[in-house]
């Protein structure tokens, strides 16, 4: 944080060059180990690279948050076509999603010899009861901090009854309940701005 | 090369890849109906298993589709599937992304923003529903489940700890014929 901010700035675009990129991503794909791949990302981009001031850092995580797909995925995409255009945002989609995409099909062949083992299925039931458990404490997590009110939390129920139980198509709802969700919210706030 | 079923996967994957708000945890519900009730690409059973690897693994909960199209038709399958779920999103992210950024203090802006988190929480539970309901827990199974929610909620434990905890506990019961 405590970084020099003068000399950065007007040659800091040249200086990215793609193997720099590529370097930086397959680190921070390498690191994806557990999350907090925003703060991850914060340090090597910000901090050890200089390659974007923190303002600009929190303008692409908001945009990255926003639009769909994986955060930390959309995340590097978005840094990728600041510093480098198109062919910075393929860098860094690949160098980000590699080291993870290795790791999962090592762990998906070794889950194809063991298998059949008794075993080998146990340790899975208790990985998939651990997996089912942090997906709901995202959820819980996430719910917490929706908006006090009536509707948002009208519409979270909504959604999760149409997709979860009723089993209807995720692309209709979601492109059915977006535009509502957020004409609810622009209203909520329009009331709140009255107070 | 492509035969039906990777082609289905692949179909599957686009869409959703544009409707991933929030990512890999909301779609699960979807993949886990798509894939076992519809395509029938994977069993129940086995579905629960990549889900369970792919909570376990590094990276986004995204690559879950990498371990489908594994399983669907091999290593062409995994890249192809992980292609489908990425480049879409990430097209419409450079798209846009600066149109965004430009207009992201008018007012219907910060509320998209708001906007957008009931839904993903809607689409979280219904994940977890969707992979419990299929998972069909045995009581000792809806115990760790639940003991692990507290564990992750109030504690800052990460989730590794309490997966390789809860994977060797599970390994030693197996041995025991417990579990």
């Amino acid at each position: 944080m405590d970084k020099p901010v003068g000399d950065i700035g007007m040659e800091r675009e040249e200086n990215v060059t793609s193997l720099a990129l590529l370097a930086s991503f397959l680190r921070l794909g390498a690191s994806s180990f557990g999350g907090g791949m925003a703060g991850w990302t914060h340090r090597e981009i910000v901090e050890r690279r200089g390659w974007l001031t923190d303002d600009e850092f929190l303008k692409t995580l908001t945009v990255a948050q926003i639009m769909p797909g994986a955060n930390p995925v959309n995340l590097a995409v978005y840094i990728g076509l600041k510093l480098r255009g198109v062919a910075g945002a393929c860098i860094a989609l690949f160098g980000m999603v590699l080291p993870a995409f290795a790791v999962i099909l090592a762990m998906s062949v070794t889950y194809q010899q063991l298998r059949s083992h008794p075993e080998a299925q146990a340790v899975l039931r208790g990985l998939a009861c651990v997996g089912i458990a942090s997906s709901l404490t995202m959820g819980i997590k996430t719910a917490r901090r929706l908006q006090r009110h009536a509707l948002p939390i009208l519409m979270a129920l909504a959604v999760f009854l149409m997709v979860g139980v009723l089993r209807w198509s995720l692309v209709a709802v979601v492109a059915g309940t977006i535009p509502v969700s957020i004409a609810a919210t622009f209203w909520i706030e329009r009331e709140k701005s009255r107070d | 090369m492509i035969d039906d079923k990777l082609l289905g996967l692949i179909l599957l994957c686009i869409p959703l890849s544009l409707v991933s708000f929030g990512g890999g945890q909301t779609i699960v519900a979807s993949l886990q109906h798509q894939t076992v009730d519809i395509l029938h690409l994977l069993s129940g059973p086995q579905f629960t298993d990549l889900y369970a690897i792919s909570r376990a693994a590094p990276g986004p909960g995204t690559l879950i589709v990498a371990l489908i199209g594994w399983e669907v038709s091999g290593l062409w399958g995994a890249v192809l599937a992980t292609l489908a779920i990425f480049i879409p999103s990430s097209i419409l992210l450079c798209i846009l992304g600066s149109y965004w950024q430009r207009h992201r203090r008018s007012a219907w802006a910060i509320a998209a923003e708001k906007g957008l988190a009931p839904v993903a929480v809607g689409l979280i539970f219904a994940g977890v529903f969707a992979v419990g309901q299929s998972a069909r827990f045995t009581p000792l199974e809806l115990v760790t489940s639940l003991g692990a929610v507290a564990v992750l909620l109030t504690t800052k434990t990460g989730p590794y700890p309490v997966l390789a905890f809860v994977g060797v506990s599970y390994f030693l019961l197996s041995l025991a014929g417990m579990a």
